[in-house]
This record gives C-alpha cells, structure tokens and sequence, in this order.
C-alpha cells in the first residue's frame, strides 16, 4: 500500500519475534501477517501513520534481521532500503528500531549499529508487559538520557498499551532529528576506518558514508564495494591493511565490531535493567515435552491429525447448508431458461456445477486456517519447525530451509520468496526446489473431495483425516530425497547451521485468527468468482460444444424400449464424448490410462495444469453435463461414486477404484500444475532452467507414482 | 443466429478473453521484475542495479 499523502519515510526495523509486525498493525490501522518465520515481511509493506500532531509518514515494515551484516537477501533488503540504495524508495526520515524488552542486551546490538546510519531513531522497547511479568524493572527515561536524548518508549504492542506515545515520540523525533551517539571506536580502530574513507575516496572520488566504511572493515561478504565501484585490487589491498590495524588493537577484525557494541551496551544498560529472574520457565517447561525427541514429533503428528479430523467434522454441517443452497439456486433459475437449453446447460451444468462444486468447500478451507493461525500465532509453529530441522538436518536441509517448506504448505510462492532468508545460495536452490512438493491450500480440495466420496463411504470417516495427512506427507516424503540427492550430489551444499528464536507461548488474539480467517476467505472466494468463473465457463464450452442433434435421434432409434430417463442419459452422455473436451480427453487418455484415469478425469488433470484447484470444478461440470446436473460437492461425489468403464477390459467397473483415487490424489501431491509457482521459481533461481527442470521433474515423478500406486493397489485389492 | 448462441458466444468469449487478457499481464509483470501473481502479496522491492 502505498501513502500519496505522507511527505516522510519512516523505517520499521528490529529482530525477528519482537512484534515488530504487531506494532506496524496498530500503527497504520492495517493488518499483517504475524509470525516466527524469518521470510514473513520479505514483501514490502508499508502504511500510514498519524504522529497525533497532524503529521503523517509512510511506516515501512522492513524484514526483522539480527545486524546490518547481510547474509541473506533480504537482510540486503533491509539494508539497501535504510540506506536508500533501493529503485524507487528513498533514504527513509527516521527509523523506528523495535527491540524485545525481556532481552535487551542482545535486541540492542541492531539498534546500536543503526547509530552509523546517521538517521533519527525512536526506540520501542515492546512486549513491557512480559518484561514486567518476568520481573524486570527498565528505566526507560535513563536509557534516553544515554542515549543522546533519543525517545525510548515501552510498549505492548500485542495488547495495544505505548502506541500513542510511539505516535508522540516519532513525531518528536521528526522535529528534534535526535540521532543515537556514534560507538567511541578505540583508536586504532578509528584510524582503519579513517584509512578506508579515504582510500576509496582516492580510488573512486566519492565520499563514503560511515556505514559504507564500517561495512567494508567488518564485513567479508558486503556488497558495498561493488555498489561505490572500488575495484578489487585497490580495494583488497586497503582493506587487508586496515584490518592490520585493527589486529594490533587487540582485536579480530570480523569479530571486533560485536565485541566493541557490546562493550558499549553493558556500560549504557547499567542500572537501566534491574531485577529478573527465570524469564522462560513456563515455556521452557512446556517446550521440554513439545522439543522432546521423541515425544515432540509424536504430539506434532497428533496435532496434525486431529487439525484435519477437526476440519472434516466441523466442516460438514456447513457445507451441507452450501448445497441446499446451491441446489435451490438451481431449482430457482433452471425453469426460467427451459427455452434457452444451451443457456440453462452453462448456467446450471457450468456455473453452479462448477463453480459451486469449489466454493463448497469453503467452510474447510476457514477451518483449516483457524486452526493454521492458532497454532502459528501461539508459538507452537516455530516449535515445528524445530522438529523437522532434526528430521532435515540428515539431507543437507536444516530448520532455516523448512521454514519456507512449511510456508508451503499454504501456498508455494511465499514459501519460495522467503527462502531469501538462506544465505548459501546453493542451500537456497535446493530449498526452493523442494518448496512445491508441499501440500499447498490448493490441493486441498481435490484431497477432500476424494476422501469424502470414497475414502469416508468405504472406510469410515476416521480414515478421511489419516488420508489426508498422509497425502499432506506425500509430498514431504518426496522431497526430502530429492533433496538430499541435490544438496549432497548435485550442489554438494556445506552444511549450515540453524538459529531459530523461539517465541514465548501465547494466547492467540482472536481479531488476528479472525482476520487471517477472513483474508483466506476472501481470497477463495474472490478465485472463485473470477479465474475459477472464467475457466469454467471455458471448460463447459469444450464440454458443450459441437453438439450435433442428429446424435438424439440415432440413439432413440437405437433404443425403442427404453425409458425415457435412460435414454435422455446416453444421449447427454454422448453429447460430451463428441464435444472438444471429449475427442480431447479420449486422444490424450491413453498416456494416463496406466494410472487409472478415464478421459474425464484426464481433461480434469490437463485443465488443472496452470493451478490445480480447477480439477474440482472441472470434474464438477464434466460429471454434472449428462448427468442432471446436480450443483454441489455432494451430487458431484455420487456422479463419480456412479461413473463406470464403458469399454475397454475394464467395462463396467467403476473408474474410481480405490487404485484410482489414491493415484489420483498422488499425482496432485507431487505434480507441477501451477503456473505462479513455475514462474516465481524462476524468478528466485535467476532463469528458466531450474524452473524447467522442477516442472519436468515434479510431473514425471508424479505420473510414475500414481502408476505404480494404481498397478499396486489395483492387485492388491 | 439464435438470441441464446448470442448470449454464450459473449459470455464464453468474455471469459476466454479475459483469461488470456490476465496471464498476458502476469506475463509482462514477470519480465518487469514483479511478482508472479497468485500469492496475494505485493510486488516486491528490487534493488538497484
């Protein structure tokens, strides 16, 4: 979003998990996503925020990171956005650092490092209350007072205490433009940094600021040289003997930055913090059974299990009530195109088929993020995360790849923007290639469609959530070799260490989950009354089309005893096998006839190639054309339940066999039917090949697996 | 030509149009450097080259 009206840039910085996110959402009124994972505000946001003075700023939530060391990409975001090297963003006006009250010391380092850019900086001290609740006491006002002046504000930001003064003192610190004091680097630190400043002045005429210089002596992997265009050789040369200076200080030249802020932090929080004792007990406490070995991978698998039981049970009333819906929308507007036929088969057969066919599930799709956002905002995601690092750790992925593995889970595109986070790029290749295999929201509904019209019938309904979570792991089961051969035989990727900063256990605010609720909503609903509407309107017009009358007539002919009713059935039956989508779906079938799929179900597979949530629709008009065209999940179920081979070795048979519907659910965990996701992939990777590679890779795998399942299962039962 | 294969003609037509009309634009959004659309987020920041 951007704010036309504001005049002033002001920066969102600090850690990950000190509620920065939380704090911009009470600043600007807007919503955001809140969470553990490094990669969540990879994106830009920004809103506007009223000082309370009649000023107003553009509030720039920038991505958490720990120093102004970029490792990762979007640590260089941040980065280049303070600096004002980003296209299209200036220098921002001021910086509002937000630093977690219960741990000081540590949240400090970045905002003492903020001091070499020079800007004016408010600083929050958040989450007050915890500190409080932990029993430490911190004098805010001598905090400012050694700081310069600079305003220090303690805040809630999750209970929405301090925001006003937050307003206050951004705008104070607009009009007084109080910078935080620069560190007093010992001398002969001072004099490598003077030596930098004026090497590349004399190598490039142009003056660096203090923060280009400090990251040229501190940092081995900054970029800032190339930016300023300090060739290598000059560069190096300079370099390596102002790093000799810092030596005969006393001080290793990469680790002397830390060293020296912190030396200044202990001295300035003296007497600033006062009391504490176990600040983690209770989390500490809970987490020795959720982080067990093996208690923790065994209470994450339950509550995975008992997420999606929830879903199917909770779901069914309301999606009950969404096909008596749809079925009297039906009844409503099917009479008044009785002479129109071709206008009511695209309304009722496409539209409501179809079209109904998705929406009806959205009552699970709100389920499932209730649950999503319960469990992220309470802590326990991160913990997740944990579990899996020890799982991954064996096939060169750690924690810090999972992270985007389990963004994935919604949707593969955030997953693969925040593998930004992962600083070796090769480990960054091999986690973006392993983030579409994750079970994302779109494949959700061809899972539970199948679960609730063969797996729950045949099996009973707790089978229903044991399916779907092992379809949700089918995906994980393959990606974890494909990674392993990546990283350790194709990439050879050094092994990394994970951190991950584990957030107090909390109560989720029930306006977030709401919101988050209805974001999701919203945007289901919003596919389905547009790509989802287009493409069905498409698909029922190959389905429909060219429809040769005389067809009626021959079968009628053909069939003098029969009942009207059946015969009113093979002849809408042929009407589809003769249309664009049938010829179509019968040329290409024989390529999938090995995993059991008729030419139904092969145009539902094709179709679903640019995003895999069409199949539902897809087979909603397909199965609903010729077949009384019933409008929701439910009648679409009993069509598939009824649907039989007509020819073939198979005649008779039903075509979703169990050995059909398990390959099927198999092919749509690991095939590649999503264009965004092909497309950010090569947006990440810096070109097609990868790309390529994964869309080839992932469809083949998933056709030789849904052939082997349906060849196995089709023996076995 | 009926009313009825006038109305589905325009509305098939409108959907196929737009269809094409949407990942034309995704398209050209990509190559600028945009998102790839789908995911609901913005687009997001490049740095300077």
């Amino acid at each position: 979003m951007s704010a036309p009206e504001a005049q002033l840039t002001v920066a969102l910085v600090g850690n990950p998990n000190t509620g920065k996110s939380t704090l911009f959402n009470a600043l600007t009124g807007l919503r955001q996503r809140v969470g553990n994972y490094p990669g969540v505000t990879v994106a830009r946001k920004s809103g506007l925020c009223d000082c309370g003075d009649g000023t107003k700023v553009e509030l720039v939530d920038l991505p958490g990171l720990y120093s102004l060391s970029a490792a990762s990409p979007d640590e260089q975001v941040v980065i280049d956005a303070l600096g004002g090297h980003l296209a299209g963003d200036r220098r921002p006006d001021a910086v509002v650092v937000v630093v977690d009250a219960t741990n000081l010391l540590r949240n400090l380092f970045l905002a003492s490092q903020l001091s070499e850019l020079d800007l004016p900086v408010v600083l929050v001290l958040n989450q007050a209350d915890v500190a409080a609740e932990q029993g430490l006491r911190i004098d805010g006002e001598l905090l400012s007072r050694r700081l310069g002046g600079v305003p220090v504000v303690l805040t809630s930001a999750w209970k929405g205490e301090g925001i006003a003064a937050v307003r206050r003192a951004l705008a104070e610190a607009l009009r007084r433009r109080v910078r935080m004091p620069a560190v007093d680097w010992p001398a002969l630190v001072a004099e490598a940094l003077a030596d930098i400043a004026a090497a590349v002045q004399a190598d490039t005429g142009r003056a660096p600021t203090r923060a280009d210089v400090e990251r040229l002596l501190f940092d081995s992997t900054t970029s800032v040289g190339q930016r300023l265009g300090w060739a290598a050789p000059g560069r190096d040369a300079a370099v390596r003997a102002a790093r000799d200076k810092v030596r005969r200080a006393g001080y290793n030249p990469l680790a002397a930055e830390p060293l020296i802020h912190y030396e200044r932090l202990r001295r300035l929080l003296d007497g600033v913090v006062q009391g504490g004792g176990d600040r983690s007990a209770g989390s500490a406490a809970v987490d020795r059974v959720l982080l067990h070995r093996v208690l923790g991978p065994v209470v994450f698998a339950a509550i995975m299990l008992g997420m999606f039981a929830s879903v199917f049970w909770l779901a069914k009333f309301p999606m009950q009530a969404l096909a008596a819906g749809a079925d009297w929308l039906k009844a409503v507007i099917a009479p008044s195109l009785d002479a129109m036929p071709m206008l009511q088969s695209l309304v009722t057969d496409g539209l409501i088929g179809g079209v109904g066919a998705f929406l009806s599930f959205l009552p699970q799709i709100l389920i499932l993020f209730l649950f999503v956002s319960i469990l992220e905002d309470s802590g326990y995601m991160a913990r997740a995360a944990f579990i899996m690092d020890r799982l991954f750790s064996w096939c060169g992925l750690n924690g810090k790849s999972f992270v985007p593995m389990l963004s994935g889970f919604a949707c593969a595109i955030p997953g693969l923007l925040s593998t930004r986070t992962i600083e070796d790029p090769k480990a960054r290749l091999a986690t973006a290639f392993a983030v579409p295999f994750m079970s994302c929201s779109a494949r959700f509904p061809i899972y539970a469609l199948m679960c609730a019209a063969f797996i729950g019938p045949l099996y009973g309904p707790g089978w229903e959530s044991v399916v779907m979570v092992g379809m949700h792991c089918v995906g994980l089961l393959f990606a974890v070799p494909t990674a392993f051969v990546l990283t350790r035989l194709v990439l050879k990727v050094k092994p990394q260490p994970f951190v991950l900063e584990l957030p107090r256990y909390q109560m989720p605010k029930p306006r977030d989950v709401l919101w988050r609720m209805w974001q999701n909503a919203a945007e289901f609903v919003s596919k389905a009354g547009t790509v989802i509407f287009a493409i069905t309107i498409v698909v029922w017009a190959l389905s429909y089309f060219p429809r040769d009358v005389s067809v009626a007539e021959r079968i009628k002919a053909a069939n003098p005893a029969a009942a009207e009713e059946v015969v009113k059935a093979k002849v809408q039956a042929a009407y589809v096998e003769q249309s664009y989508m049938g010829r179509f779906g019968k040329a290409v079938q024989p390529l999938f006839d090995p995993c059991g799929f008729d030419w139904k179900i092969t145009v539902g597979v094709l179709a679903s190639f640019p995003a895999r949530e069409v199949i539902v629709s897809t087979l909603g008009v397909t199965y609903s054309v010729g077949e009384g065209a019933k409008a929701d999940s439910a009648h679409l179920q009993q069509a598939m339940r009824d649907a039989k081979w007509s020819e073939g070795p198979r005649a008779g048979t039903p075509i979703f066999s169990l050995a059909a519907v398990l390959a099927l659910m198999v092919f749509f965990a690991l095939c590649s039917q999503c264009g965004p996701t092909v497309a950010t992939l090569a947006q990440e990777t810096g070109g097609w090949k990868w790309a390529a590679i994964s869309f080839v890779y992932m469809t083949a795998l998933a056709w030789i697996v849904a052939a082997v399942v349906y060849q196995v299962v089709i023996r076995l039962a | 030509m009926t009313l009825e294969i006038v109305i589905v003609g325009v509305i098939v037509g409108f959907a196929g149009g737009w269809l094409l009309r949407r990942w034309i634009a995704a398209a050209r959004r990509r190559k600028n450097g945009g998102c790839a659309g789908g995911c609901g987020c913005s687009s997001k920041i490049q740095p300077k080259k």
